[in-house]
């Protein structure tokens, strides 16, 4: 372990790190109050006149609204991360480079690695390894979908106001408004897939590499033994 | 042929009688009562228009729901304001005679009169399963079509296909608007629709001499501008939190909601909830049973109708979206955990070199 040897790269801007953990609060909020909307599996208050029941704390009114002030949440964060992206090229790191050669290395190298044929510190160092980088522009277009869809079925209520009319034609795209719940449904879980998983290999990556992989969302640096081959993507 | 207000006097209705339905029908039409003087108007100097109304594949539910019209009776619009020139169903004459007097219609109002359309054409073996007048209905619609000044789809048949066209669809039923491309079509869908929507949307087109307001489905806005569950007597139901768990407990003798018998009126626009059925007597969440969202696409698709969320095909399972997500994150976590510490001991020990 040559860790005197490391160096350290800052790569999570302030932005992004306040964005990721905001996005983290909100998809659970949103996730568990959707999961109640969806399937009300505990029943709000019972034996109450239903007119004095909103006064009873967890409502599926009251629920709903939890649910609906995190997807204004989620919309804010979501445009708030794709302005820091316009104004500064660390936080672009997003796309997968599929036109460079290293791209495709390092893909090669991350399947071999979580397949146990290759070692961790063998092959490579990269900033974002290529799984990841061929992943996150999909959970973005799966955050992307749940607005589009939710503030569609939100917006609905009045089919020509704001919302609906910004939003509303997805749920006729998607064949119904039954369907586009049930696409609703659908992405959230695929979401959540994604958020076990993602913790998973952070972990992992921090177990065995000791590189700062989870501490990097909190102070913005990762530790590296050689010059990542990504670098010029942040710098 | 004679105005409305001429058929009302040859009627013997009064001047007061005829004012009043004009002001009645103002507000069923979803018009502000500044518009009542446009009405009356409206009703004085525009002729009765001839009707063509063709039944294709279906089931003939659009035609029963029609006659029970309340507000206005359906006898007043067939008899007073349109002019119902051809049915295979109301009509008294029958066989070549009608067809004959349909063609003639047809020549004589040629681009002025309307076509409703009832039910829908197969297109399977070139549209052999449904025949009308010794020929197959596709072509009945394509003739009767071309000469229509718009076309009404009566019901969710004519609009999105309904039942025949439901998976698998063996006859390749499809909606009118497949067939037809070159006409305005106002989509009135619904299993069947409502009554006074119906009657609703003929006398619109009749006084104003154009098609109502349309959404982006085609359907009339002012009929279809609302999710039956934004206007149902039972909302507050579900707000509280208070669901029917089954049909038989104490919530459903109360009338609770009855969004967990997988009532698909959440995601349902019609006008169930504010015009009701039958003069306004009642409507199916009332009398206890969730919408089945007869007014949507595909809704015959989109079930078990008593389930909130759709079956996954999962082989040998019925599964839905929870059960499959709950069960593919547990075994991602399960996956995560052994291949965490396959990784650890892969990894241990010093680097080959």
């Amino acid at each position: 372990m040559r860790i005197e040897e490391a160096k350290k790269i800052y790569i999570f801007s302030l932005g992004l790190r306040i964005w990721h953990w905001v996005n983290f609060l909100t998809i659970i909020t949103l996730f568990v109050t959707g999961l109640y909307i969806g399937r009300a599996f505990f029943s709000g208050p019972t034996g109450v006149e239903a007119t004095y029941a909103y006064e009873e704390g967890l409502t599926m009114g009251f629920i709903r609204k939890v649910h609906f002030i995190a997807g204004y949440v989620l919309l804010a964060s979501f445009i708030f991360r794709l302005l820091i992206a316009l104004f500064s090229k660390r936080d672009r790191l997003v796309l997968p480079t599929f036109w460079r050669r290293n791209y495709w290395v390092g893909l090669k190298e991350i399947t071999l690695k979580y397949l146990l044929i290759m070692r961790d510190d063998e092959g490579h160092e990269y900033i974002r390894n290529a799984c990841a980088r061929t992943v996150y522009p999909l959970v973005y277009l799966a955050i992307l979908f749940m607005i589009v869809t939710g503030f569609g079925m939100y917006g609905m209520s009045n089919p020509s106001g704001f919302w609906a009319s910004l939003f509303g034609w997805i749920v006729w795209f998607l064949g119904g408004e039954f369907p586009t719940h049930m696409w609703h449904h659908w992405i959230a879980w695929l979401i959540i897939i994604f958020a076990v998983l993602h913790v998973y290999f952070v972990v992992r990556e921090e177990a065995i590499k000791k590189n700062g992989e989870l501490s990097s969302m909190f102070n913005g640096y990762k530790f590296f033994k050689e010059r990542p081959v990504d670098l010029d993507d942040i710098k | 042929m004679e105005t409305f207000w001429e058929t009302f006097k040859r009627h013997g209705v009064s001047r007061r009688d005829f004012i009043k339905f004009a002001t009645t029908i103002t507000g069923m039409m979803g018009l502000a009562p500044t518009m009542v003087p446009t009405v009356v108007r409206a009703m004085e100097t525009k002729p009765r228009v001839p009707v063509i109304w063709i039944h294709g594949l279906e089931c003939t539910c659009c035609s029963e729901s029609f006659i029970r019209s309340a507000t206005p009776l359906a006898s007043d619009v067939v008899l007073s304001m349109i002019s119902l020139e051809y049915d295979d169903t109301l009509s008294a004459a029958a066989g070549e005679p009608l067809e004959e007097h349909r063609k003639k219609i047809m020549k004589e109002y040629w681009g002025n009169y309307i076509l409703a359309v009832e039910g829908n054409p197969p297109l399977g073996e070139d549209g052999m399963y449904c025949i009308v007048a010794g020929k197959p209905f596709l072509e009945h619609l394509k003739e009767s079509a071309e000469g229509a000044k718009a076309i009404i789809a009566w019901g969710s048949c004519a609009s999105w296909g309904c039942v025949q066209a439901a998976k698998p669809n063996p006859t390749t039923a499809v909606p009118v608007d497949r067939v037809i491309t070159n006409k305005p079509i106002i989509k009135v869908p619904g299993c069947p629709p409502i009554a006074e929507v119906m009657t609703g949307v003929v006398m619109y087109m009749v006084l104003f001499d154009r098609i109502p307001p349309l959404d982006s489905q085609g359907r009339p806005k002012m009929f279809y501008g609302n999710r039956i569950h934004d206007t149902c007597y039972r909302r507050a139901f579900f707000n509280a939190g208070q669901f029917v768990e089954r049909f038989d407990d104490d919530a459903a003798k109360k009338g609770w909601c009855l969004y967990k018998m997988g009532c698909r009126g959440p995601t349902t626009y019609n006008q169930c909830g504010s015009i009701r059925w039958y003069n306004g007597l009642s409507y199916p969440i009332q009398a206890g049973h969730g919408c089945i969202g007869c007014s949507e696409k595909d809704f015959w698709d989109n079930g078990p109708f008593y389930e909130r969320l759709t079956n996954i095909p999962v082989p040998k399972q019925e599964a839905d979206a929870d059960k499959v997500g709950a069960t593919i994150a547990a075994a991602a976590v399960g996956g995560a955990i052994v291949h965490g510490v396959a990784s650890k001991l892969r990894n241990s020990g010093k680097k080959e070199e």
